[in-house]
């Protein structure tokens, strides 16, 4: 009787009720998943939300209250991540400055947009199918690069290219010199690419890492020691402003569930961003790009193939 | 005298009905009339358990009814390749939980007609459609929310799961998922002999959020910005004060 008691206790231990998801949930699968995930966010600045909104929704947690809760506890990692990038100066603060102007333009319009889809009932193939486009396209950018860039490196031929291209981004007007970045470039372009990562962000409850990051690479030509920490800079405030906006216009910010998720991601970002200076940045974006193609030929499948029921019934609380 | 006569006849029928009352009223009661769900809440197990004046043969259903409200249908379509949600139906009156449980089939019970009067069975609900949605193949819509809160367990049926003994005592276990909803809940146990209600009682669960896990929700629900301000501080904290941590060690 004594070991049944016992035993029960540990068990209701493991899970725990999440208020506004409505459901209980086991604790250890929630701080593993956050932990790996931060592991992920420490090693490459990106990661976070693009493969934990997925298996929430997998793990039975509601679409609207996987996004807005997973965009809470992105900000924990973020701070953390940007301290210790910082004490290793790898911010850009200005142009983070700039982009999480757009950032939170855009994430405003994306609550906004949110709330509509999740009217027309819409809301669930929106976001698979926005992270079907997105991940295809950033997952075969980064592993062709990444690819390229090891196969080059055995070869022995290390040869370095410009900086940075010079194409029709670079004659728009606003142009202001970010010393840090050593870029002098228009103020439109980081404001746009705030704006649209912004929408994204609160969209599919991401920090908009996995976009911003190759957008700093490839399109603002950013040098990629500074990308990671200024990224993460820039996804506090967006997350930030995401989970404010979700919690007064949607109540879907399920507090319990982000403090675990946070409390395994803030361990795992620490972890991650120790191994930085181990691994290679380029093997590190191959196994990730390998796992962002993985997971959006999951979502794709899921699309396309017959579901098992037609029909599903919603029950409004 | 004819006064007299009067007071008799009233007396004796009062006797009359106070005796057979007494005979066929069924007792029960139920082992928590309270669910809290609090952080730890996986769903609840009640016992209903009681007594009843039976007879050999005599059959026990228990109807168990949540809160009703809206509940929609949605189906998908193939469109350009994927599935999409392309069609809804609103059904209005449903209930959001609902258990029968009985000590035999229900149709060795009773028969499909007094199943339909009496709204026994899934089938026989009385739920209507949402006024001034036009629904093609109505049955099929029926089907679906009949096999979704099947599948959810919000809906269930337990033929076999009431247990009698010496046709006077009663035992049935409820149980709630942990997705259920709040509110109050209707235990209706309902006595039959060859087919006809002999008594019948009414208790009733309520559901309800307490604890921590109540208090996040009502304060999520009227200090929203608040909330998301707390959450953001929270967050904050959690990840400076682990940076702190982390640089020590």
């Amino acid at each position: 009787m004594y070991y049944y008691n016992l035993r029960n206790n540990i068990e209701s231990f493991m899970y725990l009720y999440l208020p506004i998801a409505e459901q209980p949930i086991h604790s250890l699968a929630i701080l593993g998943i956050g932990a790996f995930l931060g592991l992920i966010m420490g090693l490459v600045g990106v990661g976070g939300g693009f493969l934990l909104t997925p298996l929430m929704m997998f793990l039975g947690i509601p679409p609207p209250v996987a996004v807005a809760s997973v965009a809470n506890q992105l900000v924990a990692p973020s701070v953390s991540g940007v301290l210790s990038h910082w004490k290793r100066s790898n911010v850009d603060f200005k142009m983070g400055t700039v982009l999480l102007l757009g950032g939170i333009v855009g994430s405003s319009i994306g609550v906004i947009l949110f709330n509509f889809l999740g009217k027309i009932g819409q809301l669930d193939f929106v976001i698979k199918s926005s992270y079907i486009i997105f991940l295809t396209l950033i997952g075969t950018l980064m592993f062709s690069e990444s690819l390229r860039l090891i196969l080059r490196t055995r070869k022995g031929k290390v040869t370095r290219g410009k900086l940075h291209q010079h194409n029709w981004l670079h004659g728009l007007p606003f142009k202001i010199r970010f010393r840090k970045s050593k870029l002098y470039i228009s103020v439109l372009l980081p404001i746009l690419i705030g704006v649209v990562v912004g929408i994204l962000a609160a969209l599919m409850g991401i920090g908009g890492g996995f976009i911003i990051v190759p957008a700093m690479i490839y399109l603002l030509g950013m040098p990629t020691s500074l990308v990671v920490g200024t990224s993460l800079f820039q996804i506090i405030f967006v997350a930030a402003n995401t989970t404010i906006l979700q919690a007064s216009q949607n109540q879907t910010v399920d507090i319990v569930l982000a403090t675990i998720l946070l409390l395994g991601s803030v361990i795992g970002v620490q972890i991650g961003s120790r191994f930085t200076n181990i691994l290679k940045g380029e093997y590190l974006r191959l196994i990730l790009s390998s796992i962002i193609i993985l997971v959006s030929l999951k979502l794709l499948i899921d699309l396309v193939t017959i579901p098992s029921d037609l029909f599903s019934v919603i029950i409004s609380r | 005298m004819k006064f007299f006569f009067h007071i008799n006849l009233i007396f004796l029928l009062s006797i009359l009905t106070s005796k057979t009352f007494a005979l066929n009223q069924i007792v029960a009661d139920l082992s928590q009339e309270n669910v809290k769900i609090e952080t730890d809440f996986q769903g609840a197990k009640i016992l209903l358990f009681g007594a009843y004046d039976g007879k050999k043969g005599d059959d026990i259903i228990v109807i168990v009814k949540g809160p009703k409200g809206l509940v929609t249908v949605q189906k998908k379509e193939k469109i350009l390749g994927v599935w999409v949600n392309t069609r809804k139906v609103n059904y209005i009156n449903t209930p959001k939980y609902l258990s029968i449980s009985s000590n035999r089939r229900i149709d060795d019970i009773l028969n499909k007609k007094t199943q339909k009067i009496s709204e026994i069975g899934l089938n026989n609900l009385k739920i209507r459609i949402q006024p001034g949605i036009k629904v093609e193949n109505e049955k099929q819509w029926r089907q679906a929310l009949t096999r979704n809160m099947l599948k959810s367990n919000l809906w269930s049926i337990n033929e076999n799961s009431v247990s009698l003994n010496k046709d006077s005592l009663f035992r049935s276990y409820l149980e709630l998922p942990s997705n259920v909803i709040t509110g109050r809940f209707e235990v209706k146990i309902l006595h039959y002999r060859n087919s006809k209600l002999v008594s019948q009682q009414i208790n009733s669960i309520k559901v309800s959020k307490s604890g921590i896990s109540a208090e996040i929700y009502d304060i999520a629900q009227n200090y929203s910005t608040l909330y998301g301000i707390f959450a953001v501080l929270l967050a904050v904290l959690v990840g400076w004060g682990s940076n702190l941590i982390f640089r020590k060690v």
